[in-house]
């Protein structure tokens, strides 16, 4: 089987992907205990900006600090002027408005850029292929699981090795002594959802050029997302690392093995874990 | 029987006789679309129950409304001579069974938790809805004739629309007014209880878990319902009736309705139906508008239009409204 590695690879780069969607998706239902419906339109809009952004430009560096720059500024003015509005209605009217907003932002995607699958060229070094132990492989597809690891591992040194991190994990504990403590931690919320915000553009710039920029692609990836936050066990971002992996191998081994299965065996997977494992492989006790 | 409950009585007979006479006041196309309204009014009422009465945000609703739709189109393309009464029942059958199963394994989470297992359910259904081509046509849908309906004495003709909208009214309004009993006995109440305080009353003796499942799978026969008359009324389906979507369609009737009231969902469904062909008629673009309506409901008046009405309600003096479960906001931990 000559295929093997290169699926492997296929996965470990939509793993890579997913990763980088459900970080964001992870960190804002652990920290604030709002399930983001709108984090998948968000990782949307990042892929369109970046369409425009590239077509104007030209540069996809650009593309990837801009974006993601842009979506930190929509997550802030969510947070600020909407979501906090809702807060005290309990979740149940967050979870619907950030869903409104889901509606929203996909129809405005269809009204600008139209309801048509668009193609991302990104050309220059990314986009040529390379040799290595006789295989021909895409650069792109190394550079997302790169981007992935890097993503991944900043997240944990800001959480677990500074005083910001540290903030941030005592605010989920007991927010009301850390406000007393005289941190702002309304801004600290309003910060962490901008990030999840500006992560999930980021996922969007990068998933651009390797899947196909559509109004469909934000339902598509947000099941997989959920998929993976169940599976790692919610709020748990070793959890998002280790199911993102088994996922992506799981969709990409599943289009060798069994192609008609394959859309199944991801759902397969999450009743597996949560018959023998409710909360999730990393997640703690509800 | 207090007065109340007279008043409620005389309110349903009221709805009923405004139907029966409907046909006759009323164009083709309008007919059509209260044909639709009705489906959709159970769907929404199902859904309710779920969310307005026991709290629990389902995001899977559409997996019994598609399960009872493709029921009523598969049996009757694969089964000859199957009467229209045997293929909803069968309809029943399927979503009751669905919904004790995934019910099993759905309610052991609550909340959000809850809320994204159904949407993950949801997708393996519609996975298996658009792979699973022999049987369910895929994206193509499938297409049926509604057979008449053998009364025994004599056959009425489905063809025709008005005698289908006839049994659609009286099926259909004889599920809700079902619904709405089962709301006000014990097994009813029992639930609206359950969401206010679960720990009382398991330390009362219930089996919470048992009620809830009970009710979850009662919601999925309904919505089971609802889809087959879906089936029965476009004489077509299509893997959108199990899609998300769907479930997106009935929370948005069951919000703008308000989750507060047995009756809000209803006003809902009737709202959203006219709102979704009038605005489709004048733009393309009228889930834009619908996701903003939704927003403003959600940030000014959360207990939907439902709400509205009861405050214009309480301003008439000597009417006080009683019948109504606590708002659904106040149930969330």
């Amino acid at each position: 089987m000559s295929e093997v590695p290169v699926f492997f690879l296929h996965g470990l780069a939509y793993a890579g992907l997913l990763f980088l969607v459900s970080a964001g998706l992870t960190l804002v239902f652990g920290m604030m205990n709002v399930l983001n419906f709108a984090h998948a339109a968000m990782y949307m809009l990042g892929a369109y900006f970046s369409f425009t952004l590239l077509r104007a430009t030209g540069q996809f560096w650009l593309c990837l600090l801009v974006c993601p720059l842009f979506l930190f500024i929509i997550g802030a003015l969510v947070e600020r002027f909407l979501l906090r509005r809702v807060h005290t209605y309990g979740h149940l009217h967050e979870l619907l408005l950030t869903f409104g907003l889901a509606y929203i932002m996909t129809e405005l995607v269809k009204l600008i850029w139209g309801n048509f699958p668009l193609a991302v060229n990104i050309g220059g070094f990314l986009g040529q292929t390379v040799e290595f132990f006789g295989m021909i492989y895409p650069i792109y597809r190394i550079f997302i699981f790169g981007c992935a690891v890097i993503v991944g591992l900043s997240m944990a040194a800001i959480l677990y090795k500074t005083r910001l991190g540290i903030i941030l994990r005592a605010a989920v504990n007991d927010s009301e002594m850390v406000n007393a403590l005289g941190f702002d931690v309304p801004l600290v919320f309003t910060g962490v959802f901008a990030f999840g915000a500006a992560l999930s553009g980021l996922a969007g710039v990068i998933a651009g050029p390797l899947l196909t920029t559509y109004p469909g692609m934000a339902h598509e990836i947000l099941i997989d997302a959920f998929v993976v936050i169940v599976v790692g066990g919610f709020g748990s971002l070793g959890g998002a690392v280790v199911a993102s992996l088994l996922i992506g191998e799981l969709q990409s081994f599943g289009v060798l093995l069994f192609p008609k299965l394959s859309l199944a065996l991801v759902y397969l997977l999450m009743a597996a874990v949560l018959i023998i494992k409710p909360s999730g492989l990393f997640g703690e006790k509800q | 029987m207090t007065s109340q409950k007279k008043a409620s009585y005389l309110f349903i007979a009221l709805i009923f006789a405004l139907g029966v006479l409907m046909p006759f006041m009323i164009k083709r196309y309008h007919l059509n679309m209260l044909t639709e309204i009705i489906v959709f009014a159970l769907y929404a009422v199902s859904y309710n129950l779920l969310l307005g009465y026991a709290g629990l945000l389902s995001f899977g609703h559409a997996m019994f409304f598609g399960m009872g739709a493709f029921t009523v189109a598969v049996s009757l393309i694969h089964i000859p001579g199957l009467s229209m009464w045997n293929a909803v029942l069968l309809a029943l059958a399927m979503t009751t069974v669905v919904g004790f199963i995934t019910g099993g394994f759905l309610l052991r989470h609550k909340g959000a938790y809850f809320a994204l297992l159904t949407l993950a359910f949801n997708s393996l259904f519609y996975a298996v809805a658009t792979k699973w081509h022999k049987i369910t046509g895929g994206d193509d849908g499938l297409s049926i004739t509604r057979p008449d309906l053998n009364l025994g004495f004599t056959t009425i003709k489905m063809a025709d629309l008005t005698n289908f909208y006839y049994v659609t009214l009286v099926v259909i309004g004889v599920a809700i007014v079902f619904s709405w009993y089962f709301t006000k006995t014990a097994m009813g109440q029992t639930v609206l209880l359950m969401r206010e305080n679960e720990e009382r009353m398991k330390f009362l003796g219930y089996n919470t878990n048992i009620s809830r499942l009970i009710l979850f799978t009662f919601t999925g026969a309904l919505a089971g319902l609802a889809g087959a008359f879906y089936t029965l009324h476009f004489q077509f389906v299509s893997q959108s009736a199990i899609s998300v979507d769907m479930t997106t369609t009935v929370l948005l009737m069951t919000f703008v309705g308000g989750t507060g009231t047995f009756w809000g969902p209803i006003l809902g469904a009737f709202v959203y139906i006219i709102l979704q062909n009038y605005l489709s008629d004048i733009t393309d673009r009228w889930p834009l508008f619908m996701g903003l309506i939704f927003i403003v409901m959600v940030l000014v008046i959360p207990g939907g239009l439902s709400q509205i009405i009861l405050s214009i309600r309480r301003l008439i003096p000597g009417k006080r409204n009683t019948d109504r479960p606590v708002a659904a906001e106040e149930a969330s931990p």
